[in-house]
């Protein structure tokens, strides 16, 4: 609710828009509720009377009411529109804005997936919410309020139904309201279930398939299905009921009015025309009730939109950004200094005293198992994290001192998953550097090896990735963004375990490129075969540096590594 | 590999406004489409039957209301007859009771009919994509074939529950209140009918000039969403290169693009309401003028006025119902050809009438002249090479060589082009799929796991097995080590796609799913590539006691993994360059003794 009142700021620029929308719905509205006053006064003034010439006036006035009504209607919906898509579409692209300046930490707190839900479907859902307070808010009451407004100056005798029957409505529609919102969230709940089942299914329909579980996942399937179904026939039998209870309560006013009507005629209170006008806003007046009720309905499911929204739009930074933009040459190029990291706020350490450094030039291997910190170690370097303990320093330099666009110039970073983005190859590689030449391109997959499936393609540079680089395989994937990093011509390069479905005789053309490369380089592998030329490595074990040194050196000190190298053949068949 | 389709469907999940969303445009096979849709709902007949005659009931109700006010003024009320009018309400009171009754009857058996209808057509869809082939799932996006079951089953189950009822009343009150009018006055209901052809028009116009529009904002939302996408899930890469301001400018293009077409789209549609609401009073007033001049001249009473204004009330709300309606139907239309399109897809992969009913399968396997196209390309020409029971055979070779390919056709994932694969000495396209498939293990280079606990995912390999079994699997495979150390064990919960888990950790988790389906033919492609040397030989050994006496398939990079194989067979381009053992291929210093060179010897 609160979120909802903060994100109206949005439409304050839009104000004008905003209020000219309902304005004119208000002379539409008005219009309407003129023309059953016209009726009246045509019948019992002017038929009665057989007056032609207030006849024709009066038909005369009928129409231009109309058309001004038309007007009003055609107005408010051109300017309620265009605030609520204005509005809709600054807010779209603020969250969008907020959430690329987003660290890694942030995104593992949404989860990327509610990410996108935010961005895609909760404004739509906020969007709709505006457009229809705009167009229909403001009908629905207005016609309700006009309404009992004429019939109490124009047929005060019959308006003690009115004030019987509205009562009664408001009743029945707050009742059914109610109801029905924890029923829809019930069928929310049971449309997520169904939807959660067929996204992974289809998601892993080769697991499914490989283990001939067809019938399984259909029986899983149909329960869900049947779920859903049922809350559906619940929640839906409810809501018919509403409709058919609010139309027998109007319909008993009218009953009603024909009843008080016949004594008051009788007894020259009331015309005829006032019943007929009265029977007429009856009507309008639980239309009116009907339309507030579901945009009333609409406004309420919005609010968790809102306040997703307004969560996204509040997150406070948890980087500050340095001031430094030069980035000096120091011999000392990267240096951690005690460093620890947690990825949750008083959670288990995943690094816990990591003391390294690395000069300009030379090549820092890191091996270990699964889990032991390795890409943690590399995901610092650019600060996708922050450390929680201790500093590294770049240059001399802490990283938190850097802007963040300058650090990261310096880096070239190669990461585990291959993440392509649509757009022609060239547009990726240039994503590396934007001002690259297509020889400087050539240059780079040459190195990383891909020029070989490249040069394949009829389109070459200009071929098409497909969102998420589908249509390459994985090994080619790696192979780019390699490229994409070389390309950069990076002072520090991080290679995050990147050749793992590198076949061998292309990894063996990269690491030829990678040594002819003048960079300070940093690899991660779980390969020996990819590090052992390094000038120092690091074995990391459970988030510690458990051994330090030169292939040679720890072949002969360090069991853990000792035993790594046995296993991938070390010994074999020199 | 081909080029995905680059159509970005929108998933607008739950329930969307449906109405006007510009796609609907005129479905081809229509009535052949409406037929179908009533083959599904003929099955509750009987309640069908039940709700045309509620509609037709409660449709009579309602004219008569009307009629009966003008009466009860004109007779009664103006003549001063307070008993009659009181007798003559209470008479319109039990009709208004009977209106409510039939209106609630008809909508609560269509909703059960609709619904039943739309489970049975969802569970059908889903069942057909169990059956399909991974050709089918190629060649298609998720969003897409999600949208086909939420989207276009929702629209369908929209205009199932709310149009039926619509049309049938519609179509009976205005025929009913034509009638009406034509016996009360004829020049009145001629000049009520005039404005009919103009709201008609009026809706048709904007209708076709606002879905141009639509399918505009749709392209754009589908562009916006795209970005969106694909953004977030590459925000690291988009921090490391600094390409944050780039994303902003691409997405601020497309977001205003989205502003315009949406405005355009909006308030193209937003004219509808209004329009109709302006030729509704045109038509009021003209009947009433009509009407009054009538009366002068004495040919109308002010009780039928009276009575007209609620029949013309009566007879243009329906009107424009329906004009409304036709949208909704024909986009509900068009997204149930679609489902239907799914429905009738048949399976490249077809299990034949007399398919072998074998329990359990040796494990002899014989490939024979196997060639195979994928979209006219040949991916795997004239392969010939067979495996022994309880052999291992390695694969090895470079990247896009055909390795993964073979184990495809293996499982039949894919059929053959060319030639012949033979397990135990009968052709894979005689067995039954799933008894081939309940034979043959396969631990996939890209393991998925499903939302459920650690334990549900490892039982997905034997749903029947014991917590004890699991476990056990769980151990062979060395996940045990690391499970003890989740949270919960193994009640911890695997979030969809086990993103919450590492790569190394997923396809530990997928090689004990595998070892407790204990099949007699074992496929492992890349099944350790995430997962570091020191566990991989932990695994190994466990590997070893599970691939006893099994036929294995290794795929391996890593060369070191497949030296023990029986036999080791090199794949280029989609042919067998060598094969033998590692000791006969190294020495004999080809391909192989190259690659395994690099890899150890740099």
């Amino acid at each position: 609710m609160r979120s909802f009142g903060r994100l109206l700021n949005y439409i304050k620029p839009y104000w004008f828009l905003a209020c000219l929308g309902p304005f004119l719905m208000f002379i539409e509205v008005s219009m309407d509720l003129l023309q059953p006053t016209i009726m009246q006064h045509m019948i019992d003034n002017a038929i009665a009377n057989n007056n032609t010439e207030l006849t024709i006036q009066l038909g005369i006035s009928m129409i231009i009411v109309a058309i001004i009504g038309l007007i009003g209607g055609v107005g408010c919906s051109i300017f309620s529109t265009k605030a609520a898509v204005h509005f809709s579409t600054d807010i779209r692209k603020d969250v969008f804005n907020r959430i690329v300046q987003f660290s890694s930490r942030d995104v593992d707190r949404y989860g990327s997936g509610k990410l996108i839900t935010i961005v895609s479907n909760d404004i739509s859902v906020l969007q709709r919410a505006v457009l229809m307070t705009l167009k229909v808010f403001v009908r629905g009451p207005l016609l309700f309020i006009g309404s009992v407004l004429i019939v109490f100056f124009t047929a005060r005798e019959l308006f003690p139904i009115v004030m019987i029957a509205v009562p009664i409505l408001f009743i029945i529609i707050i009742y059914f309201t109610k109801k029905s919102a924890s029923l829809f969230e019930k069928v929310q709940v049971a449309i997520d279930g169904i939807n959660t089942r067929l996204q992974e299914n289809l998601a892993g329909i080769r697991v499914v398939k490989a283990f001939g579980r067809e019938n399984f996942e259909m029986k899983r399937f149909a329960e869900k299905n049947n779920m859903l179904t049922k809350v559906n026939i619940s929640a839906e039998q409810l809501i018919a009921l509403m409709m058919p209870l609010l139309l027998f309560i109007v319909n008993l006013g009218i009953v009603a009015a024909l009843w008080l009507g016949v004594i008051k005629v009788d007894g020259g209170t009331i015309e005829v025309g006032a019943i007929l006008a009265f029977i007429n806003y009856m009507t309008i007046i639980m239309n009116g009730l009907m339309s507030s009720s579901h945009v009333l309905m609409l406004i309420t499911r919005a609010f968790p939109s809102a306040n997703r929204i307004q969560e996204v739009l509040t997150v406070e930074k948890d980087m500050v950004d340095g001031e430094h933009t030069i980035a000096q040459q120091k011999e000392e190029h990267l240096l951690f200094k005690d460093v620890a990291f947690s990825y949750s706020k008083n959670g288990e350490y995943v690094l816990k005293n990591i003391n390294f450094t690395i000069q300009r030039g030379k090549t820092l291997g890191i091996i270990g198992p699964t889990g032991s910190g390795k890409t943690t170690i590399a995901k610092l370097i650019p600060r996708l994290y922050d450390v929680d303990h201790g500093q590294i320093l770049l240059n001399g330099v802490d990283i938190k001192s850097y802007t963040k666009e300058t650090l990261r110039k310096q880096i070239g970073f190669v990461s585990q998953r291959a993440l392509l983005f649509s757009g022609t190859i060239a547009d990726n590689l240039k994503d590396g550097r934007t001002d690259a030449s297509l020889e400087e391109m050539k240059q780079a997959a040459n190195d990383a090896c891909a020029v070989e499936f490249i040069d394949k393609l009829d389109e070459g540079y200009e071929y098409e990735v497909a969102q998420g680089g589908k249509n390459f395989s994985g090994g080619q994937r790696q192979r780019l963004s390699i490229a994409r990093a070389f390309i950069r011509k990076p002072d520090l390069l991080i290679l995050d375990d990147s050749t793992s479905a590198v076949d061998a005789l292309s990894e063996k053309g990269i690491q030829h490129a990678l040594n002819q490369r003048h960079s300070t380089k940093v690899i991660i592998s779980s390969k020996i075969s990819s590090i052992r030329e390094a000038d120092e490595i690091i074995v990391l074990h459970e988030g510690e540096i458990v051994a330090k040194g030169n292939h040679e050196t720890l072949l002969e000190e360090s069991e853990v590594y000792k035993e790594i190298y046995q296993t991938q053949g070390g010994a074999g068949h020199e | 590999m081909s080029n995905q389709p680059k159509e970005q469907k929108t998933l607008d999940f739950g329930r969307g406004p449906s109405r006007m969303n510009g796609k609907g445009a005129t479905p081809k096979k229509f009535i052949g489409t409406l037929l179908r849709i009533w083959q599904y709902m003929k099955q509750q007949k009987i309640r069908m039957i039940l709700v045309v005659f509620m509609v037709l009931l409660s449709t009579l109700f309602t004219l008569a209301g009307p009629y009966l006010i003008g009466v009860i003024i004109d007779d009664f009320i103006l003549k001063g007859e307070i008993t009659g009018t009181i007798v003559m309400s209470a008479l319109l009171a039990c009709i208004y009771i009977l209106i409510s009754i039939t209106t609630w009857a008809q909508t609560l058996i269509m909703v059960n009919v609709s619904l039943l209808t739309i489970k049975k057509i969802r569970q059908e869809l889903f069942d057909q994509l169990q059956s399909l082939s991974l050709k089918f799932f190629d060649k298609r996006s998720y969003g897409e074939l999600m949208s086909r079951v939420t989207n276009d089953i929702d629209n369908l189950h929209a205009a199932l529950s709310q149009s039926v009822i619509q049309i049938v009343s519609s179509v009976l009150t205005i025929t009913g209140v034509a009638i009406a009018m034509i016996a009360l006055n004829g020049v009145m209901a001629i000049v009520a009918f005039l404005v009919i052809p103009l709201m008609f028009l009026a809706t048709k116009a904007i209708v076709s000039y606002s879905s141009h529009y639509f399918s505009a904002r749709q392209r754009d939302l589908g562009e916006v969403n795209g970005q969106v996408e694909e953004s977030i899930s590459g925000l690291e890469i988009i921090a490391l290169y600094g390409k944050e301001d780039d994303v902003l400018t691409s997405f601020e293009h497309k977001n205003e693009m989205l502003r315009t077409s949406s405005i355009r789209a909006e308030i193209s549609s937003g004219f509808l309401g209004p329009v109709n609401n302006f030729i509704n009073n045109l038509g009021l007033a003209f009947i009433i003028f009509t009407g009054a001049l009538l009366a002068i001249v004495n040919m109308a009473s002010i009780g039928m006025i009276a009575s007209f204004v609620t029949y013309s009330r009566n007879f243009y709300r329906p009107i424009n119902q329906l004009s409304n309606l036709i949208t909704t139907f024909q986009s509900a239309i068009a997204g149930a050809e679609r489902v239907f399109e799914i429905l009738d897809e048949k399976t490249d992969i077809v299990e034949s009438p007399s398919a072998l009913k074998v329990s359990a399968l040796v494990g002899n396997v014989e490939f024979r002249n196997v060639s195979f196209a994928y979209e006219q390309r040949e991916v795997l020409s004239s392969l010939s090479f067979s495996v022994k029971a309880g052999e291992t055979i390695a694969i090895v070779g470079p990247t896009g060589s055909g390795k993964t390919t073979i184990i495809q056709l293996l499982a039949r994932f894919y059929d053959v082009t060319k030639g012949a694969i033979y397990i135990d000495g009968e052709d894979i396209r005689d067995y039954e799929i799933r008894l081939l498939r309940k034979n043959i293990g396969i631990v996939l280079q890209d393991s998925y796991l499903f939302s459920g606990t650690v334990m549900e995912n490892i039982r997905y390999g034997k749903l029947k097995a014991k917590d004890t079994d699991v476990i056990e699997a769980a151990k062979l495979a060395s996940a045990h080590a690391f499970i003890k150390h989740l949270p919960k064990g193994y009640d911890t919960f695997i979030e969809s796609g086990g993103s919450n888990l590492s790569q190394g950790q997923k396809q530990l988790l997928s090689i004990a799913r595998a070892m407790l389906a204990n099949p007699n033919i074992l496929i492992l492609d890349e099944a350790t590539s995430s997962i570091d040397t020191q566990t991989e030989i932990q695994i190994q050994k466990g590997l070893a006691q599970l691939t006893k006496g099994k036929t294995t398939f290794v795929i391996a990079h890593r060369l070191k993994t497949i030296e023990q194989a029986n036999h080791i067979m090199v794949i280029k381009d989609g042919e067998i360059v060598e094969q033998g053992s590692h000791q006969r291929l190294y020495n004999k210093q080809g391909v192989y003794a190259d690659m395994y060179k690099q890899q150890f010897l740099n």
